[in-house]
């Protein structure tokens, strides 16, 4: 087996992983949903975490188990996936987005903190929940736009 | 940074392509290796110089000018 086909393995792998972890976790989820009504929280979550984890795993078997067999498609699919300017551009927009994304969830500390004093008003729920949407929303922007900007410029 | 890539490339007759697909890299990173638009690691420069019969330094054009700070 070429390198290759060891990485197309690996990936494939981990899309059965993500499959069955996503299955157990739906099952888990429908079974808490009508086992226990009166939990404190919505068990919906649980199974949209599953749903979620079989679309992961659907989408790694797609991809990889069809090159699994030829080592042209193999190849080129690694090749892609490893890129090395691709990698680098990569990297470059998650350490943007971490520092995006670390300098919000900062800024909303120091809110509830001055809240807790009395400096700054409290954060209603309507605002706290735009709050974390920016805070999932915004360091997504910033690694897109950084994604965009260095395809271009490197 | 400067190099002879397209020159060297071009005197094999290869396309971009095919050097691509000879030291496993997209054929964008040759497009932006061969503008000066991107400097690559270590390993690549190797399979580079290996793919040509040459030496890093034969094809890669470093000069102090070259450190980049982000």
């Amino acid at each position: 087996m070429s390198n290759s086909t060891n990485w197309m393995a690996a990936r494939v792998r981990l899309g059965w992983i993500l499959l069955a972890a996503g299955l157990l976790t739906g099952i888990a989820g429908v079974w808490a949903e009508t086992q226990y009504g009166g939990l404190p929280f919505n068990t919906r979550i649980i199974t949209g975490v599953g749903i979620l984890l079989v679309g992961l795993g659907i989408a790694n078997l797609v991809r990889y188990r069809a090159a699994l067999n030829d080592e042209r498609s193999a190849r080129r699919i690694t090749v892609e996936e490893r890129d090395e300017r691709s990698l680098l551009i990569r990297h470059r927009a998650g350490y943007r987005a971490f520092w995006a994304a670390f300098a919000l969830v900062y800024a909303g500390l120091m809110w509830v903190s001055f809240a807790a004093n009395g400096s700054l008003p409290e954060m209603s729920t309507d605002a706290l929940w735009f709050f974390l949407a920016g805070c999932t929303v915004l360091p997504l922007g910033v690694y897109i736009a950084s994604m965009l900007v260095d395809e271009r410029r490197l | 940074m400067e190099n002879h890539l397209e020159a060297l490339r071009q005197k094999k007759g290869w396309t971009q392509q095919e050097l691509a697909d000879r030291v496993l890299v997209s054929r964008q990173t040759i497009i932006s290796l061969e503008n000066g638009r991107y400097n690559p690691s270590i390993l690549l420069a190797f399979r580079l110089a290996r793919v040509f019969g040459m030496q890093i330094e034969d094809i890669f054009i470093y000069s102090d000018n070259e450190v980049e700070y982000e």
